[in-house]
């Protein structure tokens, strides 16, 4: 798990990226909250109002479709593009722009981890740590430029396991 | 009958495929197009964008079937249907353990061969599946 601010596809120029972009009415507020927090949960980068964009490959493009998909069913309209930033830079401020987004996720999920190791007492950190893997796996499926941040993240979550109580002495001991 | 939908298929589209071929239609032929413009006229798309049973309303497509040929009263499909709607959407809208794992292999697949092939391995597993819920559902509890 490299840390790579460069999208797959070209080892040259940018990438291919997928874009979105979509109008709906102000009025009612629901759709636009519905489909803002499935944007939101995909992490998309968001360009300008009413244009998001997802590094390309067939799931973000799927995704992203059906998405387009539900804008046009609540009466807004939505466009899908494939796209190449123009330059390396622009691409890579993206990149950037999202790897961040993510690390302070990444940060929130190791300070909460760590905070239950120190204070929590065995029955609530078992809760503590269901929570934490759910979370650590959401941000996991938006993080499409892996930040240094998510290997701690994932040490931090992993070291709130239940100790093993069956262990190679008390065996012995049992013996 | 002819079907229709997008190449390079995926958990969605491969349980789409089985489902219509064991409850809608057993003789369907199904095509794979890149554009939906490519579909001919005498075939029924289905999960691409614009078309009847596509993803609506916050539905996946298996689930937009389901609804479209009275499939819903059937709570092994129903249970089957919650676990696509998270492997393809995400969205927690069910709890689905299963969903996760099945999402996995489903890719992994799709790195090995084609659409055919992902359409031959997971019949068994989709007819599994199937009467794993079947029995469940007799049972009241999970079967052994």
């Amino acid at each position: 798990m490299k840390s790579s601010l460069q999208p797959p596809a070209t080892p040259n120029g940018p990438g291919q990226w997928v874009l979105l972009s979509y109008r709906l009415p102000r009025e009612p507020s629901t759709p636009r909250i519905t489909v803002w927090r499935k944007l939101k949960r995909l992490g998309v980068a968001q360009i300008s109002d009413g244009l998001v964009a997802l590094p390309a490959d067939a799931r973000t493009r799927e995704q992203l479709e059906w998405i387009a998909e539900e804008i046009t069913d609540f009466g807004g309209n939505a466009t899908l593009w494939i796209a190449h930033p123009a330059a390396i830079a622009e691409e890579r401020r993206l990149a950037q722009a999202m790897a961040d987004a993510r690390a302070a996720e990444y940060e929130a999920l190791r300070a909460q981890a760590e905070e239950a190791a120190r204070d929590q007492p065995d029955d609530e950190r078992q809760r503590t740590v269901r929570r934490l893997r759910a979370e650590l796996r959401r941000v996991q499926r938006r993080d499409y430029f892996p930040p240094p941040q998510r290997r701690a993240a994932e040490a931090a979550v992993a070291a709130l396991r239940p100790v093993n109580t069956y262990s190679p002495s008390s065996e012995e001991n049992s013996a | 009958m002819k079907w229709a939908t997008r190449a390079g298929i995926h958990i969605n589209r491969a349980a789409c495929v089985w489902l219509i071929r064991r409850f809608v239609d057993p003789q369907a032929e199904f095509l794979f197009v890149t554009d939906p413009a490519e579909v001919p006229a005498d075939a029924t798309p289905f999960d691409m964008r614009g078309v009847e049973l596509g993803h609506h309303h916050g539905d996946c497509s298996f689930e937009t079937i389901l609804r479209r040929y009275d499939l819903t009263a059937d709570p092994a499909l129903q249970r089957i249907a919650e676990i696509i709607h998270e492997a393809d959407l995400d969205d927690e809208r069910f709890d689905a353990p299963e969903a996760p794992g099945l999402d996995v292999v489903l890719r992994g697949l799709s790195m090995i061969g084609d659409d055919e092939h992902t359409m031959a391995v997971t019949k068994p597993v989709f007819d599994g599946l199937y009467e794993y819920y079947r029995r469940a559902t007799l049972l009241g509890r999970e079967p052994a």
